[in-house]
């Protein structure tokens, strides 16, 4: 166990090397100037060069990079153009408010794919059953950003119930989740996080189950005159490792993919941090943000498969 | 569970006993006023604002003052500048190269440190001396185009400078309207760093820094020992949200987020009104135009330039924008002194097909770069796609280009012989005579130095302006510039499209405003109702 | 949006039949789907999309990029506008005709480069094992280390607006997964007893390949590529909608529903209609991989 955990260890480290590469190239390749955007309107060329040398971007290409990456390992990620502040304390905090929305949004998908995947087993090739993967092949398909206008057209323009955007009346530093004021803010964004991960599992929950109900060792328990609901508790705790799998990736999914649901919502998460980044060329801010992003996804990989090699040893893969 | 409820409530009872002592004499609570930006972020409000003159707006005029101050108290006349930080100034009568200042007394900044002439010449330094320990790279920037004029500066005692200009410049107190004083001992108290200066902002201005919240909202404090009682703030706290998406700040304005909303989409403005939100418009100096590129066809042809201006349906423009822009015969408007009695370009698609004929421009190809979004571009997609349209008509062959805003900056900075555009839709605010006609015109201001982007170069033009920065007599200044941009607009040197009347919607709560002729506002008046 | 699984699609034993029974195999795959009514249903759907894309200059009531100032923003089921106009009056129908060509090919073109890219380097990992795979596979592993719509994001803001750098994005994006599909089946099929009876036999590498491994790769991969067709879609509306795609006044589903959501206070039934489109294509090809899937029995 402890050498598996190692080995797949030293196999990320390759990987987050790779991820870095990627993360600067990107962005050296990106057409546009960051330097631009701090310019009084009636700057000359010349107070754009004295500015580009302030901040290092006259320099070769791989001595940037080393530059950056000597700063990364010490947990620099350098300052934002944009706003002149350190770009790890900006991503940490938009971090804060990203993850838990995904936390609530892939746990509410969990609890919902568990409940769906279970009764459209048990009533395999119902009506309900229908219902129900009609639900999951919907979130699968649904494009998350259109969801989000339909439910701000809905809940926010005709019927006023809930804020269009932003996250509570006095921002996120003070927003509370306990508080029906400030939560309410969260509703739409998380509805339309939790769509596609709840589409996904519960289809693979219920083709899991499906496959269980199907085995031998199922009819032998019906056989023995096991109850339907003891049956379905033994598939359900036979799929556990593979749901708690599909769990964690799909939190990394959301984490790293939530850019567009935070643009439409302006949720002031990582996502919507990195559209900013994107729109004001904001070079420090971007590659810090996708970094950041990337190295979480990596990780969460990692705890994923540990965990799944804790809770089912059979499953040792290279 | 419920004996552990009660201190709570007995701590709320005491909060809310504390309160009202706090509030003890006010009847009311701290009125808010919060406004919706269409900045995609917060401005930098460490003295050199980004963002465009928005950031100005916001988080320049709020926090701080300059020499001089731009007058926002009416909006019958385009904003001319006052005394700010300087009570008067003169141009020294021995040497018209040299600037007096008289500072203004009894000054402190927010931190309580004095205003005086060493804190000016501080200042200065912070830009124009890269030996200085507080000498700000990014400040210079924003900033350095405003002293770039400036030689030297002397300290004449406490309360007075002089300020040496490189050549006579009459229009320099213009200039001095737009640099920024900030409180010297913040910055050294910070250690000369400015992220942690960032903290603890500090200027003179009416409004105090109090917190920000990156990317989200900056909060802002009434200044109650502000140097001028008229504009000490009617409210007690200042909150800017930059929201860039109109139909976001739509949003908020109706669910009563924020109370005041800069540029709400044209096609939203009948939904704020039957809500009972207060729409108000005024002209105000922000022309949205085609630059074009002159020195090579087509538009080095006078007839091509001209045929261009008689394609475009302006009221076709205006109604597509519901009345919250007026129809531009020119870049400046109608207010501003140096307008003249120009030629004016009405429209008449035959003429102008006749002029592309005569110059041989048939179907004439033009590729223009425009911008997806950005400060002061107004809804450039669907407005372009007019202009595109009409020109098609007349006989053009437009490709427009889009980019993002940054992109388009870029561009615009290059100057038209770096890029492949024939033309770039690139609004400016030609708010001054320096900005508006001077550096637009003057064949000496094309790349790198800005704003001549399409290369215009007339002898005579060049020879007026020449005249006009060593005049310093208003009246024959002013004369001279008045010939100056009515030659320009005969020249037909830009596609003149519209102006902006910068239509803003606030809540029924908000009383006093006056919307200035200016793209800097003052929102000090504002009264909010609970 | 989060679709592309990052663990191995495992390929069952049955899927890397010998070549010559290949002919029986499709027509059992067909007779399954002949009673697959949803996945049919579906099918027509998608060539009917298809159809009237390819043919909108013929079907579109009125020209995508003429507009009308005076006829901004009209309702849906307006007597002259069936979907009602946009904020420059153009008519909406028309317009979703035309999206479709972009929004279409942003969801196919992509898939078959990848799978034709992406395939290729799979089948010489598999294939020739050993460091070559190492190469590629951890090469790959690194892209797998972005979620797929951040990778998107990342590489289109890189690179700017524009078709061909959309459809790029998409491409590097869809490479990866496939690759691992066709890796993974290719070192199965390297390992059967016909692939070691061929190369007994003196055959050469090249036609190994494209005899044996091709064909017997090409149904897992074929419905793993199906089921990218939707994501594919569903990525590029999403680019088209931070502004990252297509540039105006180019008609595609995800830009429209872009710039329409400035008047979503003005017509909101109108600025929903792009979004309908994007959801209907998307589940119809969920639906019609999902039946491929079934019907060549490869395991999700």
């Amino acid at each position: 166990m402890w050498l598996y955990a190692l080995r797949r260890l030293v196999l990320t480290l390759p990987i987050l090397f790779g991820v870095t590469v990627i993360c600067f190239a990107l962005v050296q390749i990106a057409p546009g100037d960051p330097i631009q955007n701090l310019l009084s309107p009636t700057a000359s060329q010349e107070d754009a060069d004295r500015l580009r040398a302030a901040y290092g971007l006259d320099q070769p290409l791989p001595i940037q990079y080393f530059i950056w990456i000597a700063k990364v390992l010490r947990g620099d990620l350098g300052m934002s153009i944009a706003n002149n502040a350190p770009v790890a304390t900006e991503v940490f905090r938009a971090f804060g408010n990203t993850i838990t929305i995904a936390l609530i949004s892939v746990a509410l998908a969990f609890v919902l794919s568990m409940i769906l995947g279970v009764i459209a087993a048990y009533r395999s090739g119902s009506i309900v059953d229908k219902l129900i993967t009609a639900v999951a092949v919907f979130g699968i398909s649904v494009p998350t950003f259109w969801l989000g206008v339909v439910l701000v057209i809905v809940f926010a323009v005709n019927m006023f119930w809930l804020p269009a955007t932003g996250m509570g009346a006095s921002g996120s530093e003070t927003f509370n989740y306990f508080n029906w004021e400030d939560f309410k803010f969260a509703i739409m964004p998380i509805i339309a996080l939790a769509l596609p991960p709840l589409g996904i599992m519960t289809r693979t929950t219920r083709a899991s189950l499906a496959e269980i109900l199907n085995q031998d060792f199922v009819q032998t328990l019906r056989a023995k005159g096991l109850s339907e609901t003891a049956v379905m508790f033994h598939a359900v705790r036979n799929i556990m490792p593979q749901a708690v799998a599909m769990l964690g990736l799909q939190l990394g999914y959301l984490i790293g993919g939530s850019v567009l649901v935070e643009t439409v919502f302006t949720w002031p998460g990582t996502g919507f941090l990195l559209n900013k980044a994107i729109l004001t060329r904001d070079i420090p801010l971007l590659q810090g943000t996708i970094l950041v992003l990337a190295t979480v996804f990596v990780l969460i990989n990692l705890v994923v498969d540990l965990a799944q090699s804790v809770i089912d040893p059979r499953i040792k893969r290279a | 569970m419920k004996s552990s409820r009660m201190p709570g409530v007995f701590k709320a009872a005491a909060f809310a006993a504390l309160a009202s002592a706090g509030f003890a004499g006010s009847a009311f609570a701290e009125s808010v006023l919060r406004v919706a930006m269409t900045a995609a972020d917060i401005p930098d409000f460490t003295g050199a604002p980004d963002q465009g003159y928005e950031g100005y707006r916001f988080a320049g005029y709020t926090l701080y003052d300059g020499l001089a101050l731009w007058d926002l108290s009416s909006s019958d006349k385009a904003a001319d500048i006052m005394p700010g930080l300087a009570t008067s100034w003169e141009i020294d009568p021995a040497n018209n190269k040299r600037w007096i200042y008289h500072l203004r007394e009894g000054v402190k900044y927010h931190d309580g440190c004095d205003w005086n002439a060493d804190s000016a010449i501080w200042n200065f330094a912070r830009v124009m001396d890269p030996t200085a320990p507080q000498f700000n790279p990014r400040h210079v920037g924003g900033m350095g185009t405003y002293t770039a004029q400036i030689e030297s500066i002397d300290k004449v005692d406490d309360y007075t400078i002089a300020i040496n200009t490189k050549a006579p410049s009459s229009l320099f107190p213009y200039e001095m309207a737009m640099y920024y004083m900030i409180s010297d001992c913040a910055v050294t108290a910070a250690g000369n760093d400015y992220v942690k200066y960032g903290a603890h902002p500090s200027g003179t201005g009416p409004y105090m820094f109090d917190s920000v919240t990156p990317h989200e909202r900056l909060e802002l404090v009434k200044n109650p020992n502000y140097w001028n009682p008229d504009r000490i703030p009617k409210h007690d706290r200042l909150v800017l949200l930059p929201m860039p998406e109109a139909s976001t700040r739509a949003a908020a304005l109706l669910s009563g987020q924020v109370d005041f909303v800069e540029a709400p989409s044209p096609d939203t403005i009948p939904r704020l009104k039957s809500a009972g939100m207060q729409i108000i418009t005024v002209p105000y100096p922000h022309n949205w135009d085609y630059m074009f590129r002159m020195d090579v066809p087509p538009f080095n042809d006078l007839r091509v330039r001209q045929a261009a201006n008689y394609a475009v349906n302006r009221q076709d423009m205006v109604d597509m924008l519901q009345g919250v822009a007026t129809a531009a015969d020119q870049t400046l408007i109608p207010s501003q002194k140096w307008y003249g009695n120009p030629v004016k370009y009405e429209y008449d698609p035959e003429k102008a097909k006749a002029l592309l004929t005569e110059a041989g421009c048939i179907p004439c190809v033009i590729k223009v770069g425009i911008s997806t979004s950005g400060s002061g571009q107004m809804q450039p997609l669907p407005m372009n796609e007019l202009v595109k349209e009409q020109l098609d008509e007349a006989g053009f062959q437009v490709e427009l280009i889009p980019m993002d805003w940054n992109a388009l900056i870029g561009v615009f900075l290059a100057g038209a012989d770096g890029t492949e555009y024939n033309a770039i839709n690139f609004s400016m605010a030609p708010i001054d005579a320096v900005q508006g006609v001077l550096k637009k015109w003057m064949s000496g201001n094309a790349s790198p130095n800005c704003c001549n982007w399409g290369v215009y170069n007339n002898p005579e033009v060049d020879a007026l302006g020449e005249q006009a920065i060593a005049e310093f007599d208003p009246v024959k200044r002013d004369a001279l510039l008045t010939k100056m941009n009515e030659t320009v607009v005969a020249d037909a040197s830009e596609l003149y499209i519209v102006h902006d009347l910068n239509p803003r919607a606030l809540s029924p709560k908000l009383s006093g405003f006056v919307q200035a002729q200016s793209w800097f506002q003052d929102l000090t008046p504002i009264v909010v109702a609970p | 949006m989060s679709d592309i699984p990052a663990n191995l699609i495992p390929i069952p034993a049955t899927q890397a039949a010998p070549s010559q029974r290949v002919r029986s195999y499709w027509g059992s795959v067909w007779n399954r789907l002949r009673y697959d009514y949803v996945t049919l249903f579906c099918l027509a759907l998608i060539i009917l999309i298809v159809l009237s894309a390819v043919f909108a200059p013929w079907l579109a009531p009125m020209d995508p990029d003429k507009s009308s100032m005076a006829n901004r923003l009209r309702p849906i089921f307006h007597p002259k506008y069936f979907l009602g106009t946009d904020e420059q009056g153009r008519d909406l129908l028309s317009r979703m005709l035309y999206g479709g060509r972009v929004s279409l090919l942003m969801g196919i073109m992509p898939v078959v480069l990848a799978t034709t890219i992406g395939g290729l380097f799979g089948v010489v990992a598999g294939y020739y094992g050993g460091k070559v795979n190492m190469v590629i596979m951890r090469t790959m592993d690194v892209f797998f280390a972005f979620p797929s719509v951040l990778l998107a994001v990342a590489i289109s803001g890189s690179l700017g607006g524009g078709i061909t750098n959309q459809m790029l994005t998409l491409t590097v994006v869809l490479i990866p997964p496939l690759c691992r599909v066709a890796e993974t089946a290719t070192s199965q099929v390297r390992t059967m007893d016909f692939v070691d009876a061929a190369r007994a036999s003196g055959a050469s590498t090249a036609s190994i390949i494209s005899t044996h491994v091709l064909i017997n790769i090409l149904s897992p991969v074929l419905v793993y590529a199906s089921t990218l067709v939707s994501v594919s879609i569903i990525l590029a509306s999403g680019l088209s909608f931070l502004g990252l795609g297509v540039s105006p006044p180019t008609a595609d589903w995800g830009l429209m529903l872009s710039t329409l959501r400035q008047s979503i206070y003005v017509e909101p039934l109108v600025t929903a209609v792009p979004g309908v489109a994007i959801l209907i294509t998307s589940i119809a090809f969920n639906l019609v991989s999902d039946g491929l899937r079934q019907a060549m029995d490869v395991k999700a």
